[in-house]
């Protein structure tokens, strides 16, 4: 179980390396989706309720994730126009 | 060759001198204090009595500074105290100036009321002031943002919002709670139809129960004569003023085809008069405001995201909702 939640921890923490190297709205969607599937599989795991550290850590990258989309070049919008 | 080596002779030279002076005065500044501490206190002996020694006289130097900090508390606590409004029954106009303004010219009343602020809020109602003419609209979200654009950075949050409240207190300004975290604020301005557009008005909240309010119970009959929008009107004009909200009941034709037309064209204008380094800062606002409201969802999901953002637009824009264009066009 601990071996587990260490390797959860682990791809969360290559995310957040993988943020910082991130310079394209593509990349970040890539990022944002395993941020997710993540989420989701760590939820499923401690299905009692987060430990207090790992919910932290979820909620740490997810900021980051915010900010990384708010300082990438604004999103086109003129496909969603058409 | 010769003249290279005649220059770092030179520059050998002055850096030796150089070096000397800092050797000489590092040995003189140690001699100048010893020296004054010992005149000080042969002064010192000369006048007092003699049970005087060095030590307790620092001591007693040190204490007196304690009380008077004492006393700054004291003082600064009082102010806190109680607030009583400068100005009653003033209506809080949403609006949107017609065009940018050249200078900032604050009208007479209002700077009547102002100078009655005490120093703290009547600058952050300048500020506030400054920042609805940058704007063109004297209305929006009430955070950190605000408080680093109007240049309050060195507040801490708890310091701002104590300015809002009290500002709020003074009656100039009026704060509304969105969500938890969520605040807008309405800066009270004296409407000009020459230079405003108006868009709604503010609803006032209810009024503090220790303010003393016998004057205002008097006075039904004004606030009853002028034409005051319905309470369901009201809120539906307040939900339009909300950025982000979602537009609802697009139908898929060629008018809202031409809406989107309309839409895109506007926010390239106003990507262009905002500048693209204030754009930025929109779209981080937009990202960050989305993230919140819808969650981090729909801030992945490329197509609900762009409908979002899209709205936030709309609103940040002022551009027009789709009913409103459509009444427009007729």
């Amino acid at each position: 179980m601990l071996n587990d939640i260490k390797i959860l921890m682990k791809s969360l923490s290559d995310i957040d390396v993988r943020i910082m190297l991130c310079k394209s709205a593509f990349e970040w969607e890539l990022l944002a989706k395993k941020y997710n599937a993540l989420r989701d599989e760590i939820e499923a795991f401690c299905a009692s309720g987060l430990p207090e550290d790992v919910s932290s850590a979820l909620d740490k990258t997810r900021a980051s994730l915010v900010q990384k989309k708010g300082e990438l070049p604004p999103l086109d919008l003129s496909d969603f126009f058409k | 060759m010769g003249l290279i080596k005649n220059i770092g002779n030179a520059v050998k030279n002055e850096v030796r001198d150089y070096l000397l002076k800092i050797v000489e005065a590092e040995k003189e500044a140690p001699k100048q204090p010893e020296e004054n501490v010992q005149k000080n206190a042969e002064t010192k002996v000369e006048k007092s009595v003699p049970k005087v020694e060095e030590a307790p006289i620092i001591k007693d130097e040190k204490v007196q500074p304690e009380p008077v900090e004492e006393v700054e508390e004291v003082r600064e606590k009082p102010r806190k105290k109680e607030i009583y409004p400068i100005a009653n029954d003033l209506e809080f106009i949403r609006f949107s100036y017609k065009k940018n303004q050249d200078g900032v010219m604050i009208p007479k009343d209002l700077a009547e009321l102002i100078k009655m602020l005490p120093l703290e809020e009547y600058a952050c109602f300048v500020k506030l002031y400054c920042f609805a003419l940058e704007q063109r609209k004297n209305y929006g979200y009430w955070g950190g943002t605000l408080k680093r654009r109007i240049g309050l950075d060195q507040l801490t949050t708890a310091e701002f919002e104590e300015l809002g409240n009290n500002l709020m207190a003074y009656g100039l300004l009026l704060l509304e709670k969105l969500t938890e975290n969520q605040k807008t604020f309405v800066l009270y301005v004296p409407f000009d139809e020459d230079t405003m557009v108006k868009l709604s008005t503010a609803k006032q909240p209810a009024k503090q129960p220790e303010k003393p309010a016998p004057k205002k119970a008097e006075k039904p009959a004004p606030k009853a004569a002028k034409p005051k929008p319905e309470p369901e009107e009201e809120e539906t004009q307040h939900a339009e003023d909300i950025p982000g909200k979602p537009v609802e009941g697009m139908e898929n034709d060629e008018m809202y085809k031409s809406y989107k037309t309309f839409v895109s064209l506007e926010i390239d204008k106003a990507k262009m008069r905002v500048g693209r380094a204030n754009f930025d800062k929109i779209y981080m606002e937009a990202v960050k405001y989305i993230d919140k409201k819808y969650g981090f969802k729909v801030l992945s999901d490329s197509d609900k995201f762009k409908e979002y953002l899209t709205n936030y637009y709309i609103s940040a824009f002022d551009i027009p909702t789709f009913e409103n264009w459509k009444k427009s066009k007729g």
